[in-house]
């Protein structure tokens, strides 16, 4: 784990060696210790420390970026030496404005020793706990717990001068019985004392046992019940088409065009919200520039997307702090959204429900046509059946084909209690979500 | 670095041979370079340079591994003290001790033979192809919007492990690609790609960026985007199917390449990437395919994106047969997951650079060439559809029940392509499936087709894979909704 004091030198000597009209210095830096499992035995199990320091450097509105894993001084004022070489080589880019200047950000509390010091024996002791508990049901465990350490440093020739580090705790477990019945469980939190094991266990192992003896249900649309992470995903795959500037400006984005319109259900409001004390986003993005508050949807209307400074200067607003890494092409990307939550408790969704589908979660979502919102999966570990208001037997897996602002208008009741949700460098707070008439096939496997 | 790694190497290793049953150290240095365009402007190049060392231990029949980008003596010895520590831990929770396959002892080094040098190259030069590319798309009146990109990764390796291997390896990657579309209103967009959706990527130099014949195609891939706004909806009901080779890849690739990972099969991505339906009763029995599939993973295959010298076990490349007459007979596997079943390796176990730890990826994969071109296959569809290009993709955590879909299509009607179909998808389930394929297309019209970005593990490792492919025909598919 680099400390502020070394990040800070080594920023400051791409700055120094820089002879570009501007210049900006991003260090990333994460350690990683991950115990991985499957057959309840221990199968993978590691600690990787990496970091990278990206230069960009801009010289006449021409752009270069060159990044190196080195970390000396002089292999960072090479890097800056090599960004500019290649943003001589290349065109003037008009639409660049400017780098972003120095920003206030509010600090939240995104670092825990707890997590960082998380040894391979206490991971090893987590998973043995669930062996032993899974074991005891005759039942075996898959799954990984990983403890992450990240480091962001910003510096840049305008005064921006950005540091943080921030701790991920993040469990998730496959419970799996003989007939192949499963169960799955997932947990997230800054500090890894806050992962709840017991009740992860618990969940995952109450639904391997009920997942016995699955029923095959017709093809045809059904009421569901889709459990926080169910909603997760579908939110996740929302943002990749549709809540970033740059699909937005490019007109590839499902929100162009329509913002102030219903899109979608009134029950749906989303808010990318790094400030929120729960999920306690980093403060500013990889541009250094604080992160805000954004509403994506309200009430069903479309309301706006996340900027970073260059698709912002091409919108005539301000960045939002959404830039991703100086190497990623994606543009700005939510990675803190919060979906508000309803009335009810999921017992009282599963009782008012005369007959329909309970889902766990999806699997290999993909999109089959990103500007109508339709993505495709599958069910996985924890699909039931419900009847008159009670959960009666296990479903074998079914396909979804869906539209997710469909699914989302078609929202009829929303959990009170919302949970933590992460994928892959996303974290999301998201409710369990009642939706009638959703898409679901038999599988033909 | 390598040179300055190779020289404390020796030293650790009988270090930690006292201490552990198997050790080895990895050591690479990744150079990458991308450079790309969205319409018409030139998106800021990318350099870089990523180092680092691992070892990986086996110590009571449990791994450790610990890696890190600051290559220093002192490191390498405290990575090899953690490495001890982690797999300490794993034996505590182990009720199993896990064996090895027999690997032989060896000094060896491989290079990718390539004749020019991509990083050799100006930038300027490389992004006036690009803008190049760019002017053809636009000379389609209607397009609104496109992409280009060139993509090169040079990767040196420094194997060494206490069975005494010593290996080194340099591998030469390059990739290119390009798209191009138009917007209909606030609903539609219509997207053409080539040579495929993700580009097209090999080992070698730079020449060969010019056999993936790109301008030549930039024209008609443009016509068909824009011609999609026409085209007709995809029809529902069983048919006949051609794949065209890119697509026939990726149906490989999800639907024989993923369920043949022998981790897979063994649960070991249970929690994440799933499981495999093939399991190890079925080998010698299962008819997977019809007989005219015939399959097998060679990493030795002359410029396949999976082309190496040997893998992150230090296991030599070679051919190892999969599917012979459509029937199981063999798996991807790692030195771990091959003992299991009592067979070798088949050099399949690699790693995603050098902070992660060797898992059973695919290779490259050659389905074998079979009698019929493509308009000899045509030619005896009465009614069906003809499918190009690569747009969805998804299949269950057990790699059976798939849905995919390409770019474009064209009805069949009386051995002839008929009218354009937009968003075309199929479904099925895998082993029924390939017992549908009637038709292996042809030598003359087979591409080795290059997959940058093959998803797997915890956390996330992309692999580069390959699969090669002509046409393929099958009877009575699902199409559509």
């Amino acid at each position: 784990m680099i400390s502020r004091e070394d990040t800070r030198r080594l920023l400051q000597a791409g700055l120094d060696a820089s002879k570009a009209d501007q210049t900006e210095v991003v260090l990333i830096g994460e350690d990683l210790s991950l115990t991985r499992f499957a057959e309840s035995q221990i199968h993978q199990n590691l600690y990787r420390s990496d970091t990278m320091i990206h230069v960009r450097a801009i010289k006449e509105k021409r752009i270069g970026i060159a990044s190196t894993g080195r970390l000396n001084t002089e292999a960072v004022a090479a890097a800056a030496r090599e960004a500019l070489a290649i943003a001589e080589l290349v065109p003037a880019d008009e639409d660049f404005a400017s780098l972003p200047g120095k920003a206030d950000f509010r600090e939240l509390k995104t670092f825990y020793q707890s997590t960082a010091e998380f040894s391979p024996t206490q991971r090893a002791e987590v998973v043995g706990k669930l062996v032993k508990a899974c074991a005891e049901h005759k039942l075996k465990t898959a799954g990984a717990y990983r403890n992450y350490v990240e480091t962001v440093g910003v510096m840049n020739s305008l005064g921006v001068d950005s540091f943080n580090q921030s701790t991920r705790a993040e469990l998730s477990a496959t419970v799996v019985g003989d007939s192949g019945n499963s169960g799955w469980g997932i947990a997230y939190s800054r500090d890894t004392n806050a992962i709840d094991v017991g009740e992860l266990t618990e969940v995952a192992i109450d639904k391997a046992l009920r997942s016995v003896n699955p029923v095959k249900l017709e093809s045809g649309q059904y009421t569901v019940i889709l459990e926080p992470a169910a909603v997760g995903q579908l939110l996740l795959f929302l943002a990749f088409m549709g809540f970033g500037g740059k699909t937005f400006y490019q007109h590839r984005s499902f929100m162009a065009g329509k913002i102030g319109e219903q899109i979608t259900g009134e029950k749906i409001t989303i808010v990318e919200d790094p400030l929120n004390p729960e999920i306690a986003g980093t403060p500013f993005d990889y541009e250094g520039v604080p992160r805000q508050q954004v509403p994506l949807v309200e009430r069903g209307v479309a309301k706006g997307v996340v900027y970073n400074s260059y698709y912002a200067n091409l919108a005539g607003v301000k960045s939002t702090g959404h830039a991703l890494p100086p190497d990623n092409s994606y543009g700005p990307y939510p990675k803190h959204m919060t979906m508000a939550g309803g009335e009810h408790t999921l017992k009282e969704m599963v009782a008012a429900t005369e007959r329909g589908v309970y889902i766990t979660h999806f699997w290999y979502v993909n999109f089959l046509n990103p500007m109508q919102t339709m993505v495709t999966g599958t069910t996985r570990d924890g699909t039931f059946l419900i009847e008159n208001g009670e959960i009666t037997s296990a479903v074998e897996n079914m396909r979804m084909s869906q539209s997710i602002l469909e699914a989302f208008s078609n929202a009829t009741m929303l959990s009170k209690q919302r949970k933590l949700y992460p994928q892959y460098s996303v974290v999301m707070l998201v409710p369990a979500m009642k939706v009638d008439n959703f898409n679901l096939e038999a599988l033909e496997g | 670095m390598i040179d300055k790694i190779e020289k404390h190497s020796e030293s650790i290793l009988t270090y930690l041979a006292g201490k552990c049953e198997y050790a080895d150290l990895r050591a690479e240095e990744i150079s990458s370079e991308r450079l790309s365009t969205s319409s018409r402007t030139t998106n800021p190049p990318e350099k870089s340079d990523s180092t680092g060392i691992a070892i990986r231990v086996l110590r009571n029949g449990s791994w450790g591994f610990a890696a890190t980008s600051q290559v220093s003596e002192k490191n390498l010895k405290r990575m090899a003290d953690l490495a001890l520590e982690i797999a300490a831990a794993s034996a505590s929770v182990n009720s199993e001790k896990l064996e090895l396959s027999e690997l032989p002892a060896v000094t060896d080094e491989y290079s990718t033979p390539f004749e020019q040098d991509p990083f050799a190259l100006s930038l300027s030069e490389k992004n006036d192809l690009l803008l190049g590319w760019e002017d053809l798309i636009y000379k389609t009146e209607g397009i609104s919007s496109s992409s280009t990109f060139l993509d090169f990764r040079r990767i040196q390796k420094y194997f060494q492990a206490t069975n005494g291997s010593k290996l080194r390896q340099t591998l030469m990657q390059c990739g290119a690609g390009v798209s191009c579309g138009m917007v209909m209103g606030h609903r539609e967009r219509y997207e053409r790609s080539f040579p495929t959706a993700s580009g097209q990527f090999v080992t070698g130099g730079f020449e060969q960026i010019a056999t993936f014949k790109i301008e030549e195609n930039i024209e008609r891939i443009a016509s068909e985007a824009l011609a999609l706004k026409d085209a007709q909806e995809c029809p529902s009901g069983e048919m006949t199917v051609i794949l065209s080779p890119d697509l026939a890849s990726l149906q490989i690739h999800e639907s024989i390449g993923h369920p043949l990972e022998l981790d897979r099969v063994f649960g070991s991505e249970r929690n994440f990437s799933g499981t495999s339906f093939a399991t190890p009763d079925k080998l010698g029995k299962l008819q997977y395919g019809s007989e005219i599939i015939n399959l097998f993973s060679d990493p030795a295959f002359p410029g396949g994106l999976a082309t190496y010298g040997y893998d992150d076990e230090g296991v030599k490349a070679d051919r190892v047969p999969l599917l012979q007459k459509g029937v199981l007979v063999g798996y991807l596997s790692s030195r771990e997951t091959a003992q299991r079943v009592g067979m070798a390796s088949s050099a399949a176990a690699r790693a995603d650079g050098w902070g992660n730890v060797p898992l059973v990826r695919m290779t490259n994969l050659i389905l074998e060439p079979g009698e019929q071109k493509f308009a000899d296959m045509l030619s005896e569809v009465d009614e069906g559809i003809y499918i190009e290009g690569t747009s969805t993709w998804s299949i269950d955590d057990n790699r059976e029940d798939f849905n995919l879909g390409g770019e474009v299509g064209w009805e069949i009607k009386g051995g002839k392509l008929g009218a354009m179909i937009k968003s075309p998808t199929y479904s099925g389930s895998t082993v029924d499936f390939w017992n549908k394929c009637d038709s292996v297309g042809h030598r003359d019209e087979w591409v080795l087709w290059g997959t940058p970005n093959c998803g797997k593990g915890e956390p996330g490792q992309n692999a580069r894979t390959a699969q090669g492919a002509a046409y393929l025909r099958f009877r009575n598919v699902k199409v559509g909704a």
